[in-house]
């Protein structure tokens, strides 16, 4: 992926381009408010991570400067800790998501990864599917090698989006804010139980686990371990 | 409080502006009884002066000039306070006692620069008309009280006029001196308190007047700004003191690590311990931040009807299968149609971290209970349980910052969970009361008002 990391904080800055470049992306790198707007109508890019305080130009007017310009690519805002209104506002802005800081790369990475396959998304899907797992979206049913499975409302969302994110890695955290919105973590494990109840329900009596943990990462539902 | 700065308050330009009006009003006012006075005194000269004309007219008799130069003559003689002339058609003065003049008809004045011998005044004011035969009569009486009128009039004028513009300035300067020494006040006031007497507020006259109102919203503005002060102050303090334990930990276990011989397996395992600890120690700041920012109440503009009975709903689902792999039971009852004003997301992680603290202080085979109700106007939700509980002298304590009743710190927590769900209370002016479940806590969450619910609406 092309991403355009707009971000004036060099230490930051070399951090996540260092990850993202290990995780095999092409990265370059804006210091200012200024120079991102100018490279980010400049190229076309698949991501842009943009930090919320940025000299020259804010974040939320570089986004909307973006947006007021008909450029829609997706934007990832970095904020600041306990900006508890600026989750808001950059959503209201355009971007497409946000991560706090300081963040654990594999958060911004599960999270770059999920944004980048977003635009490739066709038409509306009725079925989601991976391996023999198939949910009908129209019927609300879910079934496995043919056997129905039943699921409680938000059983279902929860696994809804596991199967829009098939093969992904998807974050503790995207999970509390996508499917519970939750945005505070809660010190309890909560996630971990919910999962750990879809799972009995999806995966046990089967040879194959589709719902799988990754250590220190979050969760994955794929056919096999990578 | 100088004679310069006063002049240049905006009273006093007010009252200067006062001033030139006043002025103004007054000259209208003078010229106006100054042309009327004037008017009146000359129509009763030309009154008296008719009636004169008639009168020696009718002592004349028929009318010739003969007859009118006798009766001139004896009119002149009785000094009744008039001035006759009689002259015959080639301008020569048959009688009276004025010098001649050109035979104009009409009411004519002049000052006379010849002095005449019985008035020392020389203004003269009266009335000519044709006589029988080419003649010219004029009868005219002294006018020199329409000219004293004239200059006393203006003198009045001037006096009154100096006199108001006196009192005027004086009265502004006044006005303005006491409006000066209110703004000095409020100056005086920010001054110290720049200069770091925070404690001190303006201060009041009791009239109730709009300085007085000025100063009641500047003071309430100083005592919001030195309650979130304070705030910000308590987060630093506590920052110091909460986060330099695992700091230091987190640096014992580091230097460790390095006196050990290098060895891969526990660098790693130490780095993994670490990461744990710095994720504690962000989480624990993020929280403090989020207190604070709670307790600034800036949430508050955001605040829309939230539904109740649903988030409770929502907040028990999330919590449900967690507390169930404790081996606790969670048992809801929440009546339908609850609705409060507020802010959802805050909301939310009010009654998450009741149901957090329930279910981490009880042990296994614990009972937790979410109750919502509303009675009258308020609305109660009560968040239950048959735990360990809390002791009454502690009930206060544990809703502040970092305080916790295990003091060893070893369960899991931050002691900040309860410390932000009543902040959350605070701003939706909801009170977060706990009690004894007997056995147990029992947290109830108070909401005075009842947000008409859209179903109700309708």
């Amino acid at each position: 992926m092309r991403i355009l990391l707009i971000e004036d904080d060099a230490e930051t800055a070399d951090y996540v381009m260092a990850g993202l470049r290990e995780s095999g992306h092409n990265i370059a790198v804006a210091r200012d408010g200024r120079d991102g707007l100018f490279q980010a109508t400049g190229q076309d890019w698949d991501l842009l991570l943009v930090d919320r305080m940025l000299p020259g130009l804010d974040g939320m007017t570089l986004v909307r400067t973006l947006r007021a310009g008909g450029i829609e690519t997706p934007v990832l805002f970095l904020t600041t800790l306990g900006g508890i209104d600026d989750r808001v506002n950059g959503l209201n802005a355009g971007a497409d998501d946000y991560l706090v800081k300081p963040f654990a790369f594999s958060e911004l990475a599960a999270r770059v990864a999920a944004l980048g396959r977003r635009p490739r998304r066709t038409a509306a899907e009725t079925v989601l599917r991976v391996a023999d797992l198939e949910m009908d979206l129209l019927a609300r049913s879910v079934q496995r090698a043919g056997q129905a499975i039943e699921l409680q409302p938000r059983e279902f969302r929860l696994l809804e989006f596991l199967l829009r994110h098939a093969g992904e890695v998807v974050t503790r955290t995207m999970l509390l804010e996508q499917v519970w919105d939750l945005h505070f973590d809660p010190h309890t494990n909560v996630v971990e139980s919910h999962i750990s109840r879809l799972r009995g329900k999806v995966d046990k009596g089967h040879a194959v686990s589709l719902i799988q943990t990754l250590r220190g990462a979050g969760y994955s539902l794929r056919e096999a371990a990578p | 409080m100088n004679l310069r700065r006063l002049v240049r308050t905006s009273s006093f330009r007010l009252t200067l502006l006062y001033a030139v009006f006043t002025g103004a009003s007054f000259l209208v006012l003078f010229a106006v009884i100054f042309w009327s006075t004037t008017r009146f005194m000359q129509h009763q000269i030309d009154i008296t002066v008719e009636a004169e004309i008639k009168e020696v007219r009718t002592a004349a008799g028929d009318g010739s000039i003969d007859n009118l130069r006798r009766a001139i003559e004896s009119s002149t003689k009785q000094a009744g306070g008039f001035y006759y002339l009689l002259q015959a058609s080639d301008g020569s003065v048959l009688a009276g006692d004025l010098p001649p003049l050109d035979a104009v008809p009409g009411v004519r004045e002049w000052v006379e620069p010849r002095r005449l011998p019985r008035f020392p005044k020389v203004d003269i004011r009266g009335r000519g008309e044709a006589v029988d035969g080419g003649g010219y009569l004029f009868v005219g009486t002294g006018a020199h009280e329409v000219h004293e009128l004239r200059e006393s009039v203006a003198q009045s004028f001037l006096w009154g006029l100096g006199a108001a513009m006196l009192l005027v300035l004086v009265g502004g300067a006044l006005m303005s001196a006491s409006v000066l020494r209110r703004i000095e006040a409020v100056s005086q006031t920010s001054r110290d308190i720049v200069a770091g007497d925070l404690q001190r507020r303006i201060p009041l006259n009791g009239s109730g007047d709009e300085f007085d109102h000025l100063a009641v919203s500047l003071n309430a503005m100083l005592d919001r700004i030195g309650v979130l002060m304070e705030g910000l102050r308590q987060v630093s303090t506590d920052i110091a003191h909460d986060l330099r334990t695992p700091l230091t930990r987190l640096r014992q276990r580091l230097e460790l690590a390095r006196q050990r011989p290098p060895d891969a397996q526990a660098l790693h395992a130490t780095l993994g311990a670490t990461l744990t600890d710095i994720d504690a120690i962000l989480s624990t700041f993020g929280a403090l931040l989020r207190i604070a920012q709670i307790e600034s109440g800036a949430r508050k503009a955001s605040f829309r009807t939230v539904d109740l009975s649903e988030l409770l709903h929502t907040v028990g689902e999330i919590y449900q299968p967690a507390i169930e792999e404790k081996s606790q039971t969670l048992r809801e009852d929440i009546a339908a149609g609850l609705s409060v004003n507020g802010d959802r997301e805050l909301l939310t992680q009010l009654f998450a971290n009741l149901m957090e603290n329930a279910s981490r202080h009880c042990d296994a085979g614990a009972r937790i209970e979410l109750r919502a109700r509303q009675t009258g106007n308020a609305v109660e939700v009560v968040v239950a349980d048959d735990g360990r509980g809390i002791p009454a002298d502690m009930r206060e304590k544990v809703l502040q910052r970092f305080v916790r009743i295990d003091a060893s710190r070893t369960t899991p927590g931050n002691g900040l969970g309860l410390a932000l769900a009543h902040a959350v209370a605070m701003l939706h002016e909801a009170e977060l009361k706990l009690g004894d479940n007997a056995p147990g806590l029992r947290i109830g969450v108070r909401f005075a008002q009842a947000a008409e619910s859209p179903a109700q609406r309708g």
